[in-house]
């Protein structure tokens, strides 16, 4: 059949000439040059960097805040001046921040000491551990390896608390809040402040069989 | 006839933004470093109440802003694709208000925003982890074909309203981006099973593990089966279809600053339909039968994003390939590779420059039966796009204006601008007013340049012609077919009332113009030496107008910690009517085909002993231009965890009617059939 006919009789434009090549050596050279372009900005950008009241920063200023208000058990420091450990477990989202922060600055006779961990380190000797939200696959794995610890843990990841981390940082309407999980506290020998708590969404761990 | 017809099929393109809005939140990127001398706020001197007045201007939570978009933004999320039931995306996509879904038959669906809708509707671009899945055939979705791991969906973001600065032509009433979860996420075994009335089985097997530190993997496979539903009439159809699906998907985070997404799949389906087309060689001149076809078809992406500490970039490649084939109708083979970049900058506090290019290749080669030929057969398309976008925050931070323009190129109509203004203002802590000025348009895609469909036929010596001959009425592409523009105004409000109540409203005014409409042309002539018929073409041209608005409020009570209540109201009046010098005959217009009202509210609750309990009412108004009337559907779904590993589910749609009929498709006449009550049931067991 020939069935097609019928579309060859409709008169096409025939004045339609390719362009793309043209358009490749034009488009070639800006590609080119925004590239450059690109790293140039981000290069300068970086030189730039002053975040002031980043996220982060104020991240920074909750966790300085949160090793005032609870209470370690005895135990946990060898001496009145042992530093406070904090460990930041995964990727680490505050750079330099928190360093800069906590380099001069001590509470009762502890100084502060922030040490970088990655899943499979010893988490032991640390204080407070900050748990990165690139370990939200295993958080699981790292609370059992704290558990019955003195350690502080902390996350920003939605969820956290529910599985188990004692507190856990969320943003919502571009204001940081923070939950705490009363029984993981508990277990881990803390004694949190009624101030902190007041301030707190205190968030029920979820039954062990519910994940 | 044209040498090489490289069209490029409009839309799409730029991926980029989202790969952007979707890497950030999946792996943040360590970010925010240094903390300059001069202006930093001593936060150790300040109490938890200061910090917790802070506002965050955070470089990093890019994906956080959704919520504060100066746009119709609606995310679907993991948990409630869950405790929907949905067994698809387009079941999932029913919960999005303003948006239009509607089954035609077992495998087919049309989908839609703000109007228009079809099953060949041109104006909503679909994105699957970055990578467009906008068929340059007909400028729309074969729905059918895409499908993930639901389980493995992180959310699906809905963004009505035009979204062409970012994601480029064809982004005109609206946005969907499905987005999956990281591999690191998806760690560990995922085996689920599950049979249905309607669904006969379905079942999936994921598998996530680590190859070394900072790189992880998952690999899926996925088959389901449906059985046909039933016409009008209450026969069984020919409608139903079987898929088989596979994947993969790679991330690794080679530094802090850098990350790195491999994924692909593969897929193959058969399916049914009843086709009806013109015939000549039967004696009613028209034929009527069960048609079988098949798609086929991959991809395979990989997207790099680095960060710097104040700017980020991200360049993305992807390979498409689309086969569908049918013995009678039609066959058409498409392969897209699609490359894009993008890079966002902080520029001070205030200010963040996003601008990104985009490139975008088409082979198609199909074809022809009497029913539908496409012209030529081979063709190459190519499209450049560029954009840029700047987002300014004003009066400390309660102000952010975005203005932005996509810049593209394709080769049927040459450069199209898409600019766009939003401005969202924060009230007070609680409450934010947005509005927006876009243009969009919608660019020609393959068929409106090249296609003759047969869609009709009149016997010889029917009044009014009273030809000798049989009269074919044919749909016929044209290179002079232009593109569609859209220029939208939308406003919108949200508040969060209380703690437990909050409303978003968003309402629109879309103005079109260049919209399709077929023109009659001469009529031609066919055979040789002797004619056997008549062609009577109607011709795609640019001549119809109009304009569209409506508002959509969504409200969330959160009635208990445990006992959740959403509700969601879509309105929806569409004015489109032909120009003056429109000649095209047929009653047909998009007014009718989209519901005006539509309504549903949900309930979501959480029992005792891991049970979980949803219930959803939806009413869905008459289309009065396909003769379909309002339903209502009722949906329940009670998903149960009795222990960690094992998620069982069980889900009823459907419930008040035992079915109904949901849309008339336009264009290629198969049998709709009718949605029926259905049960499915699945068993999920991870390790």
């Amino acid at each position: 059949m020939d069935f097609l006919a019928g579309s060859q009789v409709i008169s096409r434009d025939t004045d339609f000439v390719p362009r793309d090549k043209t358009i490749m050596r034009v488009l070639r050279p800006i590609i080119a040059i925004g590239i450059c372009l690109s790293l140039a900005l981000g290069a300068s950008a970086q030189a730039l960097d002053s975040s002031d009241s980043s996220e982060y920063l104020i991240k920074a200023g909750f966790i300085y805040n949160f090793a005032k208000l609870v209470g370690w058990p005895q135990a946990a420091f060898a001496q009145p001046d042992s530093p406070i450990v904090i460990g930041i477990l995964g990727t680490d989202p505050f750079g330099g921040i928190i360093d800069r922060i906590l380099a001069d600055k001590q509470i009762d006779a502890r100084h502060f000491v922030i040490k970088r961990l990655k899943w499979g380190m010893d988490l032991k000797g640390c204080d407070i551990l900050f748990i990165g939200s690139s370990e939200a696959a295993h958080l699981e794995e790292v609370l059992h390896a704290l558990k019955g610890q003195p350690i502080l843990t902390i996350g920003e990841t939605p969820g956290f608390a529910r599985r188990g981390c004692i507190i856990n940082l969320i943003v919502e309407d571009n204001k940081v809040r923070f939950e705490v999980n009363l029984d993981a506290a508990k277990q881990a020998d803390l004694n949190i402040s009624s101030r902190l708590l007041a301030l707190a969404r205190i968030i029920p761990q979820a039954a062990a069989d519910a994940r | 006839m044209s040498p090489i017809r490289k069209n490029e099929i409009s839309w799409m393109a730029c991926a980029g933004r989202m790969l952007l809005a979707g890497m950030l939140a999946v792996c943040p990127m360590a970010n925010a470093s240094a903390a300059g001398p001069q202006s930093v706020p001593d936060v150790t001197s300040m109490s938890l109440e200061d910090l917790m007045n802070m506002q965050v201007t955070s470089v990093s939570k890019r994906s956080q802003k959704v919520a504060d978009a100066a746009a119709a933004v609606f995310v679907i999320t993991q948990e409630d694709i869950r405790r929907s039931g949905a067994t698809s995306i387009p079941d999932a996509l029913r919960m999005v208000p303003g948006l239009e879904v509607a089954q035609i038959d077992q495998n087919k669906w049309a989908i839609g925003s703000r109007g228009f809708n079809g099953r060949f509707d041109n104006k909503l671009l679909v994105l699957i982890d970055g990578r467009s899945v906008y068929t340059p055939l007909f400028s729309g979705v074969y729905w059918n074909v895409q499908d993930v791991v639901l389980e493995d969906v992180d959310r699906i973001e809905v963004i009505r309203g035009p979204g062409a600065t970012l994601w480029g032509a064809n982004a005109v009433d609206g946005v969907i981006n499905i987005i999956t979860k990281s591999a690191k996420a998806t760690q560990g075994g995922l085996v689920s099973a599950g049979a249905g009335s309607q669904e006969a089985t379905a079942e999936t097997v994921r598998y996530g593990s680590k190859v070394k530190d900072n790189t992880y993997y998952r690999v899926y496979g996925k088959y389901y089966d449906w059985y046909p539903s039933i016409d009008t009439n209450g026969t069984t159809a020919s409608d139903g279809w079987h898929a088989l699906r596979g994947g993969f998907r790679l991330d690794s985070n080679a530094t802090t600053r850098d990350s790195i997404t491999v994924q692909g799949d593969i897929y193959h389906d058969n399916f049914g339909e009843t086709l009806t087309v013109p015939s000549l060689t039967s004696p009613t001149l028209w034929s009527t039968y069960p048609n079988n076809g098949y798609e086929s078809g991959g991809d395979l992406l990989g997207r790099w994003n680095h960060s710097f500490s104040r700017s980020s970039t991200s360049l993305q490649m992807y390979y498409d390939r689309t086969n569908i084939s049918d013995p009678t109708v039609f066959g058409d083979h498409e392969s897209v590779y699609d490359i894009d970049f993008q890079h966002d900058i902080h520029l001070g506090e205030s200010q963040e420059l996003v601008w990104g290019l985009g490139y975008r290749s088409i082979q198609d080669s199909n074809g022809s039966s009497f029913t539908v030929a496409l012209q030529p057969a081979h063709s190459s398309l190519n499209q450049y796009s560029a954009f840029v976008q700047d987002e300014v925050n004003l009066l400390d931070n309660r102000m952010h204006v975005t203005v932005g323009s996509k810049f593209e190129h394709n080769p049927f109509t040459g450069f199209e601008f898409e600019p766009n203004v939003r401005v969202l203002g924060t009230l007070t802590n609680k409450q934010s007013v947005w509005a927006a000025v876009s243009r969009a348009v919608r660019t020609p895609a393959l068929t409106e340049e090249g296609l003759q469909l047969n869609v009709g036929i009149v016997p010889p010596g029917t009044a009014p012609f009273n030809s000798p001959l049989p009269l074919v009425e044919s749909i016929f592409g044209s290179p002079q077919f232009g593109s569609e523009d859209l220029l939208a105004y939308e406003v919108g409000y949200r508040v969060q009332a209380t703690n437990s109540f909050s409303l978003d409203v968003a309402a629109f005014y879309n103005n079109y113009t260049n919209l399709r409409s077929a023109e009659p042309g001469a009529p031609i002539l066919v055979g040789s030496p002797v004619p056997s018929y008549v062609v009577l073409p109607f011709v795609a041209s640019n001549k119809m107008s109009g304009g569209t608005y409506g508002i959509e409020p969504f409200a969330e009570w959160k009635i208990l910690p445990r006992w959740k209540l959403m509700g969601s109201y879509s309105f929806l009046r569409m004015n489109i009517h032909k120009n003056a010098d429109s000649l095209d005959p047929t009653p047909d217009l998009p007014n009718g085909a989209s519901p005006r009202h539509q309504y549903y509210f949900r309930s979501s609750l959480d029992l005792p002993k891991h049970f979980e309990q949803d219930l959803m009412l939806r009413y869905v108004d008459k289309l009065p231009g396909l003769n379909i009337p309002s339903y209502y559907s009722l949906d329940l779904h009670v998903g149960w965890k009795p222990i960690s590993q094992i998620q069982l589910s069980f889900g009823a749609q459907n419930l008040l009617n035992s079915q109904h009929l949901e849309f008339i498709p336009e264009f290629i006449n198969t049998l709709p059939t009718q949605v029926r009550r259905t049960y499915f049931g699945s068993i999920a067991w991870t390790f």
